[in-house]
């Protein structure tokens, strides 16, 4: 067995091995690299070291809070969105799992919004927001609250039929003898869920928070197509910033790339911490 | 050892079909044999895709060139004046049009391959400094011999960096047959268009047309519904005020100071933005649009002036392809339109249309010495063949500095016409002194921001002020570190 596997090893595992490191290996070793050097194209670099690091906090000077503050208005849009598209996509799961009539349309129905691409959803909201906002002389880029809640409809509206698919999966792997034991036992309806179901959902949470936890510090098309960042950059998420440094900003291709870095490690702890609480809760049936 | 064999092959093939997505040339073909393998099958349709967009120049020896396309709407015309000349030459010529907007993004990345484009377009003087690398000497070229005028070319670093392909001018386009309606109404401010010379007569125009519209209206059968045509501060029309209208209080500054007008200085004094915030506000109070909605990007100004709803509009001479198009469908005629300057409140009297370019040809100096003598080739056969000069001047619509453009291939243009009106009148042109802004794209948003506070959500216009002056010293500042 093991002899066959090392044998056709090169057959499954090396054409993955080698996309993988040139789609993302290599480009991401090499962007770490080029965050240390100041560059127009790629292949055009000069070592500066940690300039681009500082540049991004100080610039002429003074105290730059551009990428602060696009940080905390990232934190902020990422939290709410984590708390809403869970417990609605959770709340809608749990209805669809009742077997009302019609479940199977309303599950088709809710997971569609996903199936369109951010952009375009995006342009189509725009019209929507301004359409209705217009009647409050006011647009979707007219503060950054306007842009903020704005955004948070869109991904919802997005991303809840999906996370709801995942929840929809989890809940019916819950044994029916569980709950009827449960049931016998007198527990009321919360102290169900609460004891019962969650508990036992929670491999699935973990993976419904982490998605939608890393989407939202992710998160590009939808904001670039909504509010393109404004008022000003008042409404810029991380990566939106981080573009917007990369090619709007003369000679500075390098901060972008550090921005991108620190970005990544930011993700990464958020994420892994993230992991590690809801796993560590996870229970056997 | 068979066995080996067919595993070693199949490995091949699995991997090609992998790297075909990444649109390598070499790898394009390798992808056959997976198809065959049923491998990959999703692969197939990314592969071809990769080879059409790519659609290299094969490597004949004899050079070739690659024009990276700054404007969209030229896309047809150049794919086929490439088709017309490598039809007749044999040199290819690769087109490609980066998406409206997108242009640095595309050529980052394009420079970076190995099959770069050879000509690409550079806005400005600062683009010749980043790209200083890449841009070869273009002095001594045909190219720069016919150039009518040398200062419409980019000179950097001790070399002729980039020349003109167009210039361009824009002012005010307005709606000459209900101007010249509102002229013969009996309480009109004016009896004659040409009495409008100055910023205080064209607002008291522009306040009286949009106060009267319903009067006007009724005794000229028009639709209109405002004087100006809204001032959207959206992304898609913002550049028009924190660019174009920004740049004759530049252009006022930098006259002041005495420095290049075009290149600009490090800082600016600010002694023009009361005039600015004047015509500013003669825009935002003349218009049917509501002020607080400015930014919903919900609005089309140029189809409002089309449709006849609006006189007056701020833009350039680019707009006149797209209201002699019958295909958008707009009610105006060319006969209807003309331009007259931004009136500034400054020098009224001696100030005609802006005229510019941000339209700038660049040769790649890192290209092989075959691709730039092919690539002057083309240009130089552009600007002087008959094909070439009926696609720039006619399907284009662009006005050509060069010296081969005169009789059949000059302008048609009847904006840029104007400006050569209004230069015999003895009327100084307006340079384009945005051109000298530091970090283009982030001085603006940063304009437009403050505008957007004052216009729409009641803010203190001391912030513009602030945005334009201080963000002016602190982006040059970091451009020229």
């Amino acid at each position: 067995m093991e002899k066959s596997m090392k044998k056709f090893a090169p057959i499954f595992l090396w054409p993955t091995m080698i996309a993988f490191a040139i789609g993302f290996l290599i480009p991401f070793v090499y962007g770490i690299f080029l965050s240390f050097c100041k560059f127009t194209t790629v292949t055009d670099w000069e070592w500066v070291g940690l300039k681009n690091y500082g540049r991004i906090f100080y610039v002429n000077g003074v105290l730059d809070t551009t990428f602060l503050h696009s940080l905390w208005y990232t934190a902020l849009f990422t939290v709410t969105s984590v708390l809403v598209i869970n417990i609605v996509a959770f709340a809608i799961a749990m209805l669809l799992t009742k077997g009302i009539k019609g479940t199977n349309l309303f599950r088709t129905a809710f997971f569609l919004p996903n199936l369109i691409g951010g952009i375009v959803l995006s342009y189509i909201w725009l019209m929507i927001f301004n359409a209705i906002l217009q009647n409050y002389s006011k647009t979707i880029v007219s503060t950054q609250w306007t842009a903020f809640w704005g955004l948070i409809i869109v991904v919802c509206w997005q991303q809840i039929g999906y996370m709801m698919i995942i929840y929809v999966a989890g809940i019916q792997n819950v044994p029916g003898e569980l709950i009827e034991a449960a049931k016998i036992d007198g527990a009321s309806s919360f102290q169900l869920l609460k004891s019962v179901i969650i508990p036992l959902l929670m491999p699935t949470i973990t993976i419904c928070t982490f998605l939608s936890l890393t989407n939202g510090f992710k998160l590009f098309d939808q904001n670039l197509a909504l509010t393109g960042g404004n008022p000003g950059k008042m409404s810029q998420l991380l990566a939106l910033n981080i573009y917007d440094t990369m090619y709007g900003t003369q000679g500075w291709q390098g901060v972008g790339q550090a921005k991108a870095v620190i970005f990544f490690i930011m993700v990464a702890i958020i994420a892994i911490i993230q992991n590690k609480l809801t796993t560590s809760k996870e229970v056997e049936s | 050892m068979k066995k080996k064999l067919v595993s070693v092959m199949l490995t091949t093939a699995m991997t090609a079909a992998l790297l075909a997505g990444c649109g390598s040339q070499a790898a394009a073909p390798a992808a056959a044999p997976a198809d065959a393998a049923e491998a990959t099958a999703e692969e197939a349709p990314a592969a071809d895709e990769a080879v059409a967009e790519e659609a290299a120049p094969a490597a004949t020896g004899e050079g070739s060139v690659y024009l990276l396309n700054f404007k969209p709407e030229t896309d047809d015309a150049w794919q086929e004046l490439a088709a017309t000349y490598t039809s007749q030459t044999g040199t290819e010529v690769t087109v490609l049009t980066a998406a409206d907007g997108t242009y640095s993004t595309t050529l980052q990345s394009e420079l970076a391959k190995s099959d770069a484009p050879t000509i690409f377009t550079i806005g400005n003087t600062t683009a010749a400094q980043t790209w200083d690398d890449y841009t070869y000497d273009l002095a001594g070229t045909a190219l720069y011999d016919h150039l009518t005028d040398k200062a419409l070319s980019i000179n950097y670093n001790g070399k002729v960096a980039g020349i003109a392909n167009c210039y361009e001018c824009y002012g005010i386009i307005y709606n000459k047959t209900i101007l010249e309606g509102y002229c013969g109404m009996d309480n009109a401010v004016i009896s004659s268009v040409d009495e409008i010379n100055s910023l205080e007569k064209l607002n008291a125009v522009a306040t009286d047309i949009n106060s009267r519209v319903d009067e006007i209206n009724a005794a000229l059968g028009t639709d209109l519904t405002e004087a100006f045509a809204s001032a959207g501060l959206d992304d898609s029309s913002s550049w028009r005020f924190s660019g174009h209208l920004a740049g004759l209080a530049l252009y006022y500054d930098f006259k002041d100071a005495g420095c290049d007008l075009t290149a600009g200085q490090s800082t600016i004094s600010g002694k023009y933005l009361k005039d600015f915030k004047n015509v500013w506000d003669m825009y935002v109070g003349t218009s049917a649009a509501d002020p607080a909605l400015l930014t919903s990007g919900s609005f089309s100004a140029e189809a409002e002036l089309g449709m006849g709803e609006a006189v007056f509009y701020q833009n350039g001479d680019w707009e006149f392809s797209a209201f002699s198009n019958p295909d958008n469908g707009y009610l105006v005629t060319t006969d209807d339109l003309a331009m007259m300057p931004i009136y500034f409140g400054v020098d009224d009297a001696n100030e005609g249309l802006a005229v510019g370019t941000e339209n700038y040809w660049a040769v790649n100096s890192q290209a092989s010495q075959e691709n730039i003598d092919a690539t002057l080739a083309f240009l130089e056969w552009v600007i002087t063949s008959d094909e070439g000069r009926m696609a720039i001047s006619d399907t284009m619509g662009l006005t050509a500095p060069f010296d081969t453009f005169t009789g059949e291939f000059a302008s048609k243009n009847a904006f840029a016409a104007a400006a050569n009106e209004y230069a015999s009148q003895g009327k100084t042109a307006v340079a384009w002194s945005f051109n000298a802004t530091p970090n283009v794209d982030d001085w603006r948003a940063d304009v437009v921001a403050a505008m957007v506070e004052y216009t729409c959500n009641g803010g203190d216009w001391s912030g513009v002020e602030s945005a334009f002056v201080d963000g002016w010293a602190n982006q040059w500042t970091l451009a020229n570190e």
